[in-house]
């Protein structure tokens, strides 16, 4: 009889002890998961067993100090990412490429090799996951340089799979005309539904 | 447990990347257009966000705002800064963010994200009632992918605020088949029988228990449905019920220990040890490290002792002793070898990561003795947090280093320039006093003012080139000459043919003087441009000796305080990974320490048990020897 209870004691034990259940309650790290303990009663419930709850981060407490710090790093490191622009890539002589694709479903882009003024500046493989966000709208800053005032010339060769999975090499070529200010041009992948075959065009923004 | 945490982490991360899509989403905003970028360093953002490279994403979208390039996309671009601070637990700014969209009266889709983030770090802060508030404020222009997670946070803050009726309104409308729903429904279940209503929480539960699960995810949150549905049955003294519930538990689920024990202390409430001992004796074999197999491995015996078969019983007692001890002694092993800061290398060496990381989970045990202990260690939330701030400290670490390092490089750079600007400018300002551009100017005026008197007079012979100018002389000589020799007719033909050549020459000349008149203008405006550009390059060269020196000094002066920045944080961020490394060995230590305990609660237990069953052999004996005398 003794053993009978002691074992029904430790079913109890074991019950209090059980984080027996959870659920997400669709909140990013930092917050608490919700845990929910299933209880055979109420009273028998252990205090930690609550539905949803919310619990704020204790002000001063170590959580709260590491969100301070990366805060501060982040900040940090604008400042320094700025300066750095600043510093190597002045406004008056500063050319950024960008790489967008819409649609894409005609052409599954491989790489992209870029030269200014027949000079290779950049020469970029892409992996499965970057051709996922420049087909979710992701605009890649391919090239960041600078050139000097004046006429030059780009060209882009973009490779990849076109329709029917063939191998598919194009280029798009360009004459830039360089002021002062910063010169940003996107190198669109376009599908043309017409043609049936992808379009390669430069946007030149400003 | 373990398995069950990493799975509630796998679905707080599909939740969370719910939540970030649509963040993301700020750019296919519902009152515009899929794919609009309408600015390309936005675009950029979005690529390194869609990437899940939240740091580049975050610090590169800020420097966009600093140079003003994401004007166009200015609201959806706070928006994504917003929730992306949040992600990183930034309460207070990313709220800040929000509430300043909101006051600024921004479009509805954007009020709408702005008020549900709002809600949503309300609710983390623990301010209940101000997140229902906010999440009242919602409208109906909350992206898709948006609307299922502000669902389960009003349910949530609905639970909180103990309304289970309202909480299980606003569920009912949600579709069954999502897993977050269902996990809300087992909170509200679970929160139903908390708050005194077991019969319709028990319902709740009961109708999760019997559902038809499509994946192992939702499969596993059926049993845990039935494990809890039976030991509340269990705890109420309804044996039968209880077995009815777990039994529905799959045998190789992660919930299967839990109901093998429970369903073993169920036939033995109902009196039928030999029963019991067919789940528990299954359940004794499997690994130590669960506290349900531990609690089987002194069930057993305790149903043989039931049985009557004592000396089966008191083996298997002795066996749980020596084995529990056995474990004891593994438990005091990977305690050491967590305070000697093992546990944290490994789980670095095993989870890898570039940057600091929202969605990031544990994929692996360290390699370390006795590795199975701290399967309930890692599954804890507050372990995989703490363990997530100690990851993204070391990244801090390692992003301030390579600043530094980078930032050593810029000032270098910075002080070559300067030198180099040092050593041209006195070359420079040499040639540009060589350069008399006073003197040129008065040249030019000079030919401007002869190319007006030429142009005045129409005077062809001024643009004669140099072989007109040589035939001009020669007919001047001619001239000279024919004049000397008086009006002999024996020269009338020679003067008739200078006259002639003297015509052909005049006709020329005027014949070429328009465009030779032209082109002298022309060179004359070219003239004028260069002397322009000249003077431009002259007053930029002045400019930049008087500003040059001030640049320099303000981009050192920048660089300076940063570098002094770096320095500042590269302490604390040591030191706040030193106090989160030594939080996180406790923790574990902590958890370590509880299964010890458990583990010394059974084998107290296993000993007392192993006495009783002498003394009751002894007592038989001893009535057996009495009768006999």
């Amino acid at each position: 009889m003794s053993i009978r209870c002691c074992g029904l004691v430790m079913v109890g034990a074991w019950l209090a002890a059980m984080p027996l259940a959870w659920a997400a309650d669709a909140v990013p790290s930092g917050t608490p998961v919700t845990v929910a303990a299933a209880s055979p009663a109420a009273g028998a419930l252990p205090a930690a067993a609550a539905t949803s709850s919310p619990a704020g981060a204790p002000s001063g407490g170590l959580d709260s100090r590491i969100q301070d710090v990366k805060g501060d790093v982040i900040r940090l490191n604008r400042d320094l990412l700025v300066l750095e622009e600043e510093l190597l890539f002045p406004a008056n002589t500063q050319v950024a490429l960008f790489v967008s694709m819409d649609v894409g479903k005609l052409f599954a882009l491989d790489s992209v090799q870029v030269k200014l003024d027949d000079k290779v500046v950049a020469n970029y493989l892409y992996t499965p996951l970057e051709v996922e966000a420049l087909h979710r709208g992701g605009v890649q800053r391919l090239y960041l340089g600078n050139l000097r005032a004046g006429e030059h010339s780009l060209v882009a060769f973009f490779t990849g799979k076109g329709p029917h999975d063939r191998d598919y090499k194009r280029g798009a070529t360009l004459k830039i005309d360089k002021g002062t200010d910063p010169k940003y041009i996107e190198l669109r992948i376009k599908d043309s539904t017409g043609k049936l075959q992808p379009e390669f065009d430069v946007k030149v923004w400003q | 447990m373990a398995l069950c945490s990493l799975l509630r982490d796998s679905l707080r991360r599909l939740l969370c990347a719910a939540a970030l899509a649509s963040l993301g989403g700020v750019a296919v905003a519902a009152d515009e257009p899929p794919h609009v970028v309408l600015d390309p360093h936005y675009g950029d953002s979005l690529f390194h966000f869609y990437q899940e490279h939240y740091f580049t994403a975050i610090t590169g979208l800020m420097v966009s705002q600093h140079f003003n390039r994401v004007a166009q996309h200015a609201d959806e671009a706070e928006v994504l800064r917003g929730g992306m601070l949040l992600s990183y637990g930034l309460h207070r700014e990313a709220g800040d963010i929000f509430a300043r969209l909101i006051d600024k009266g921004t479009r509805p889709s954007v009020r709408d994200r702005a008020w549900f983030y709002l809600a949503k770090i309300r609710y983390q802060r623990g301010l209940v009632a101000e997140a229902g508030d906010a999440i009242g404020h919602i409208g109906n222009k909350l992206p898709a992918d948006l609307e299922e997670e502000r669902v389960l946070l009003q349910a949530n803050i609905l639970l909180a605020q103990a309304d289970y009726a309202g909480a299980s309104k606003v569920l009912a409308g949600m579709t069954t088949s999502t897993g977050a729903g269902q996990y809300a429904r087992y909170n509200l279940g679970v929160a139903l029988i908390k708050s005194g209503d077991p019969v319709q929480g028990s319902a709740l539960l009961d109708e999760l228990g019997r559902a038809t699960a499509p994946d192992e995810e939702l499969r596993s949150l059926r049993d845990q449905a039935n494990v809890a549905l039976g030991f509340s049955a269990l705890q109420n003294r309804q044996p039968e019920d209880a077995r009815k519930y777990l039994e529905r538990v799959r045998l190789n689920g992660m919930h299967s220990n839990k109901a093998l024990l429970g369903f073993g202390w169920a036939s033995a409430e109902l009196k039928n040890d030999r029963q019991a001992l067919v789940p528990w004796t299954e359940l004794a074999r499997r690994d130590a490290s669960d506290a349900a197999v531990l609690e089987a491995r002194i069930a057993v015996p305790y149903a043989y002792a039931e049985l009557g078969a004592i000396g089966q019983a008191l083996d298997r007692y002795n066996d749980a002793i020596v084995a529990f001890e056995v474990e004891n002694k593994h438990l005091d092993e990977s305690i050491v070898a967590i305070r000697s800061g093992k546990l944290l290398a490994g789980l670095i060496e095993r989870n890898p990561g570039t940057e600091m990381g929202w969605f990031w989970s544990m994929r692996g045990l360290p390699e370390m003795p006795h590795a199975g202990h701290l399967v309930p260690v890692l599954a804890q939330h507050e372990f995989q947090e703490a363990f997530k701030n100690y990851r993204d400290l070391q990244f801090l670490s390692r992003n301030l280093q390579q600043w530094e390092d980078s930032l050593a490089v810029l000032g270098d750079m910075l002080a070559n320039r300067r030198m180099a600007y040092a050593e041209r400018l006195p070359q420079v300002r040499a040639k540009a006093q060589e350069t008399d551009l006073a003197g040129l100017q008065q040249r030019r005026d000079a030919l401007a003012g002869e190319l007006t008197q030429v142009e005045e007079a129409r005077d062809g012979a001024a643009f004669a080139d140099a072989r007109q100018r040589a035939l001009l002389a020669r007919l001047d000589n001619v001239r000279a000459t024919l004049n000397a020799l008086g009006a002999d007719p024996e020269f009338a033909r020679a003067r008739e043919r200078l006259r002639l050549a003297a015509g052909a020459m005049t006709w020329n000349l005027a014949q070429q003087y328009p465009l030779r008149l032209w082109e002298a203008k022309k060179t004359l405006a070219v003239t004028d441009s260069q002397l322009g550009e000249a003077r431009r390059r002259d007053v930029a060269v002045a400019q930049a000796q008087r500003d040059e020196p001030a640049r320099f000094a303000a981009f050192a002066a920048r660089t300076a305080e940063l570098d002094k920045r770096i320095r500042a944080l590269q302490p604390q961020v040591a030191a706040l990974a030193r106090e989160q490394q030594a939080d996180l060995q406790e923790l574990a230590v902590a958890e370590l320490v509880r299964q010890k305990e458990r583990l010394a609660a059974y084998a107290t237990q296993a000993r007392f048990a192993v006495a009783q069953l002498y003394d009751r052999a002894n007592s038989t004996a001893e009535a057996g020897h009495a009768a006999r005398q």
